[in-house]
């Protein structure tokens, strides 16, 4: 086996595996509300989610082959990678989409321990504006675009990321404060009640929605590779396994639930209620499909973030955990330079010691870690059956729960 | 850049205050007037049921679902290199 094709086999292997953490991470933007409710139980919640990121992924036929073009510079507008980064089989350009990849999933994996809800997106962008910078130096990056249309990081990455949370919690605020308004006089189990189907409604609109934007990114990346590696020449269409691959991934990872991060989205933040999450689910559902119409993509979680968070401001006495709210903030803040940094020190690492060595030891060091990530996470296990939990603000951070409660717990 | 943003930005609050927060409010009127259909133990003052108010009720729910199909429809179809276009009031899809 050519070290070019050993490279493109891990390339692969890691973006599917970036795409199943991207599914699990982003569960709970959809689906922790109604979980927290009590309008779906938690397994029929993930489950309702996956089904719906699955059909979402083969809805979105749009060609997503020049993703890779919003913050960096490997390809040229019409998809077609870099020439200069083809030789030898594609080996730098190959070698940077993995590097970046890498910082994506083990950024994702870290703070999903940590019970953080993060851009998967901003985590794969992030990553791979390092693993490019440490190949190709900044210039490799594209930072503004050429100014005449939204592009590039600040563009399309740190701008969207201020307004998105900010836009969807004042929509939610408005949202709540209204559904309450007008049910006064209704008696709150009836409200209930009606409002649960609302609410599942709506957050299986915000499922469909993620599927649709969000396993588009993987099947782009892939498909760059293929294009590298020079088995894929058509720059137009994304292969049909690629799609089939991605849409699988996303989709299993949705089921598996990133409870953790439900559970700080459902209970952490905001002590939910029906109307509430209706409300935020509402607003995240309608701010994340305008935008998208409008041609710009908006971060599911900043925006399923600020809509929750909204829904505790809008309704009189509810208490919103600020504590928690900041520690999510500062995860965004450093999300974009922390997977750049793990993608750039991937990329030195494995360039500068070179060969199949180089290659399989920043493999081995992805492997290692995730691993090691898991197995700390099954000390404080989050999972369907405690996720609803009383919050416990003192308990491990990213579980919360009573610690007596987890002793045998399954993850 | 900043501009750029700006505009954008506003035509997404502008629209999504409408949609997302209109919506929900639509809903808890259906919600309030599926209520005093009901009357009883469903209101906090117990009066007696007004069936008429179930009829509006399910009126505002049937245009609650009418919407979330639109959206649906904007979503399905803008994957499959189509929008929608209000052009003729009622939605109608058009190749982009």
């Amino acid at each position: 086996m050519t070290l070019e094709l050993l490279l493109l086999i891990l390339v692969i292997g890691t973006a599917i595996a970036f795409d199943f953490t991207n599914g699990f991470h982003d569960t709970g933007n959809a689906m922790a509300t109604s979980i927290a409710t009590g309008a779906l139980k938690p397994k029929t919640a993930v489950g309702l989610s996956a089904v719906l990121n699955l059909v979402g992924a083969f809805l979105s036929v749009e060609v997503a082959l020049t993703v890779t073009n919003a913050v960096v510079r490997l390809q040229s507008s019409s998809g077609a990678p870099n020439p200069e980064l083809l030789a030898n089989n594609g080996h730098e350009l190959l070698m940077i989409v993995f590097c970046g990849l890498i910082g994506g999933i083990l950024w994702n994996l870290l703070t999903w321990l940590l019970g953080l809800p993060s851009s998967s997106s901003h985590a794969l962008f992030g990553g791979l504006i390092g693993s490019t910078a440490a190949a190709l130096g900044f210039s490799g990056v594209n930072w503004m675009g050429d100014g005449t249309k939204l592009d590039g990081v600040v563009g399309k990455v740190i701008l969207p990321a201020f307004a998105s949370p900010v836009v969807a919690a004042l929509v939610a605020t408005i949202g709540t404060w209204l559904v309450y308004k007008i049910t006064t006089g209704v008696a709150e189990r009836y409200a209930e009640g009606g409002f649960r189907w609302g609410q599942i409604g709506t957050a299986s609109l915000v499922s469909l929605a993620h599927g649709t934007n969000d396993a588009q990114k993987t099947m782009g990346v892939i498909t760059l590779a293929l294009i590298a590696y020079g088995v894929q020449t058509d720059t137009t269409t994304v292969p049909l396994w690629v799609k089939f691959a991605c849409a699988f991934a996303i989709a299993a990872g949705t089921y598996t639930g990133g409870w953790r991060i439900i559970r700080t989205l459902g209970k952490g933040l905001v002590e939910i209620s029906a109307p509430q999450g209706m409300a935020a689910e509402a607003s995240s559902a309608a701010v994340i499909l305008t935008s998208s119409h409008l041609g710009f993509a908006l971060s599911t979680t900043h925006v399923a973030t600020g809509s929750i968070l909204g829904s505790g401001l809008g309704k009189r006495g509810a208490d919103v955990r600020w504590g928690v709210a900041m520690r999510m903030v500062l995860a965004w803040f450093i999300t974009l330079p922390a997977a750049g940094l793990v993608g750039a020190v991937c990329f030195w690492l494995g360039n500068g010691i070179g060969g199949y060595a180089g290659v399989l030891i920043v493999f081995g060091a992805l492997v290692a870690l995730t691993f090691w990530m898991i197995a700390h996470s099954r000390k404080t296990a989050v999972h369907a059956g405690n996720v609803n939990d009383e919050w416990q603000p003192d308990a491990t951070p990213g579980a919360s729960v009573a610690s007596d409660e987890t002793i045998g717990a399954k993850a | 850049m900043f501009q750029l943003f700006g505009s954008a930005i506003g035509q997404v609050v502008a629209v999504s205050i409408v949609i997302g927060a209109g919506l929900p409010a639509l809903f808890a009127f259906g919600v309030r007037a599926l209520a005093q259909g009901a009357g009883g133990s469903a209101e906090v003052s117990g009066e007696a049921g007004k069936p008429m108010m179930k009829i509006v009720a399910w009126i505002t729910f049937a245009v609650v679902l009418a919407v979330i199909a639109i959206g649906l429809a904007i979503i399905i179809s803008s994957g499959f290199g189509y929008k929608v276009s209000f052009e003729h009031i009622f939605p109608t899809f058009i190749k982009k």
